[in-house]
């Protein structure tokens, strides 16, 4: 039966070709919608690798600040000393402009055994910004104070980044070369990467390097942790004092707040996309039901002979069924053949099992809808009187 | 091999019932090549339907060789078409999208023949009927008296013991319809097939062993011929 429907299927090439090229259009842009579910749902499932809860952070304008490095360095010892010293601080950093869910990124590339490694997040951190984060130390330490004014640059990598530099092998004590490998850095800590970017999207790699006293001139950013039951009345008091302190402009954020903005980025994006891809299967699938109708009557004849010389009202609607899901699979083959470029050529950056997986959803979820909108076609083919249709043709 | 027994048929609408045919009573024997005759509307081709059981009766009782169908589900009444029973139509109804010999090999697909099994049984039909020059032509390709001979190649693959022919020669000239008679005389004679033939030409029913003519859904002549 199968090798008779394919010959009637080739026959019909052209008359087809509005069917074959609707199903191709739908699992393309399925296939594409599918993907990004997966890639948003795999970086969603991973661990966020920091809490952000009961964390703000204080932007203010350092230009009013004094441009002496040391004089800074003193300044910010003790704004910090003071900052803690408030019950509602549980912990205080500074931090460079891209702390997580700020729109400021900074990248650095770094050298091993001759291999370039590019687009690596690039942190620059206080001392107690694992506290403040509570970001978990996978292996060796975190930064001390000391660390600032070490003979060796210290960085503390991630858990990606280590994979990439040196896989399972132990990361801590090894030196890696900066992008121009002109100097060593060594690793003396890895800890759990952190989705800074919001919770659909990856953590990528990356480095954190210690504030020395030369940055404290472009530092603009304090992350602190409140104590529970920290409220508006205490971010008044909060902001007052470091508007005195600085003497300049003083903004106050919710991270909280900042991760909500940073994860509608991803899914408002998503939800557009979602709202116009579906309102195209719905056309499409009224197309489909549309299509084998017309087919139907068109074939009332074929349909009539058909049960005149054999065949049952089941068999002629499994036919009709099986011609719908044998054109849908000549479309997904060459669907597949498209899709299958996207890991092989690397697209978007989004991972080769996130597509596969997408392809795979894609191809069931064709399979439903074809299934769904011939299925009551077929139905009504089956329930076609014989004489009747002898008779019409 | 066929018995009708007070055959009544009634199509009904929502407002008006027509009495198609109105206690009929027939008797065909095996072997047997009978011709039915009748003005247009006498109900020739809806009893050819109950005999090939393509319709139900209203009423009344239809035995073929011996089994009464009354109860049969469709599938077994499919089975049943598909294994005693081959149709020629007079529109030939052959299906344009698919080549002669596929289109003759249609009824062997029901009953899951192999490929090899059905291209030689589909090949020596239409060497009977003298087409086996036009396997992989498309019907589309055909003239009327060809596709007629198709129709009949169609008919015979399957070895029935039956054909119902509605109108066989009434979409062709003369010649052409004396060409498709003979084909069926022949089939009749040496395969001992039995016929039932609908048709509006007298001298086609001639050739028959027994015409029955029909009015008003009634039978009311039965003239044996040969």
């Amino acid at each position: 039966m199968f090798k008779h429907l394919f010959k009637l299927i080739w026959n019909k090439r052209r008359q087809n070709f509005l069917f074959l090229s609707e199903i191709l259009v739908s699992f393309l842009v399925i296939f594409a919608v599918f993907s990004f579910l997966t890639y948003y749902y795999q970086n969603y499932s991973k661990p966020l690798g920091f809490d952000y809860k009961r964390v703000w952070c204080i932007n203010y304008d350092n230009g009013e600040l004094t441009k002496n490095n040391d004089s800074l360095k003193i300044f910010y010892d003790n704004l910090q000393k003071a900052l803690k010293s408030m019950p509602q601080i549980e912990e205080v950093a500074y931090s460079g402009a891209n702390y997580p869910y700020s729109d400021s990124f900074s990248s650095t590339g770094l050298t091993q055994n001759g291999k370039k490694f590019d687009y690596i997040a690039n942190y620059t951190v206080g001392t107690d910004y694992k506290k403040v984060w509570n970001v978990p130390l996978l292996e060796g330490r975190w930064f001390l104070p000391e660390d600032a004014v070490s003979n060796n640059k210290n960085i503390v990598i991630n858990e990606t980044l280590k994979k990439q530099l040196f896989g399972h092998a132990q990361a801590t004590g090894k030196l890696i070369g900066n992008y121009d490998e002109k100097e060593k850095l060594k690793v003396i800590g890895v800890v759990q990467d952190i989705k800074a970017s919001g919770d659909f999207l990856p953590a990528g790699s990356a480095i954190f390097n210690p504030i020395d006293t030369a940055f404290h001139k472009y530092t603009h950013n304090i992350l602190i942790k409140v104590r529970e039951g920290a409220d508006a009345t205490f971010e008044s008091q909060l902001y007052k004092f470091m508007a005195n302190t600085v003497k300049n402009a003083v903004e106050i954020q919710h991270l909280n707040e900042m991760r909500d903005s940073k994860n509608k980025q991803t899914i408002i994006p998503m939800v557009i996309f979602i709202i116009i891809a579906s309102f195209l299967v719905i056309n499409v699938a009224l197309g489909l039901f549309g299509v084998l109708w017309y087919n139907i009557n068109k074939r009332k004849g074929e349909i009539g002979l058909r049960r005149a010389i054999g065949a049952s009202g089941r068999s002629v609607s499994y036919q009709l069924v099986m011609e719908a899901v044998i054109l849908a699979t000549i479309s997904l083959m060459v669907g597949c053949f498209f899709a299958i470029q996207f890991p092989l050529l690397g697209v978007f950056n989004i991972p080769t099992s996130a597509y596969i997986i997408a392809m795979l959803l894609s191809v069931a979820f064709i399979y439903v809808l074809v299934l769904l909108c011939s299925f009551y076609p077929g139905k009504q083919a089956a329930g076609i009187h014989p004489a009747v249709a002898l008779h019409e043709e | 091999m066929i018995r009708l027994q007070n055959i009544e048929k009634v199509y009904r609408t929502d407002t008006v019932e027509t009495l198609a045919i109105n206690g009929i009573s027939l008797d065909v024997a095996k072997g047997e090549f009978l011709s039915i005759m009748g003005p247009s509307g006498c109900g020739k081709s809806t009893l050819l339907n109950i005999m090939g059981l393509l319709d139900e009766p209203s009423k009344g009782n239809i035995k073929i060789d011996e089994q009464d169908i009354s109860r049969f589900s469709d599938q077994k009444l499919a089975k049943f078409r598909n294994q005693k029973l081959g149709f020629i139509f007079q529109s030939y109804h052959l299906i344009n999208d698919l080549r002669v010999l596929d289109n003759v090999e249609l009824p062997l697909l029901y009953r899951n023949s192999s490929a090899k099994e059905r291209k030689i049984l589909a090949t020596a039909a239409l060497e009977k009927v003298g087409l086996s020059n036009r396997l992989k032509h498309f019907p589309t390709q055909l003239s009327g008296g060809q596709r007629q001979r198709v129709a009949i190649a169609r008919a015979i693959v399957g070895n029935p013991q039956i054909i119902l022919a509605d109108e066989p020669t009434g979409n062709l000239d003369s010649a052409m319809g004396n060409e498709i008679m003979d084909i069926l005389i022949n089939l009749n004679k040496n395969e001992g097939t039995t016929i039932v033939m609908v048709t509006h030409d007298e001298s086609m029913a001639h050739k028959t062993h027994r015409l029955v003519r029909l009015f008003d859904g009634s039978q009311f002549n039965n003239q044996k011929l040969c």
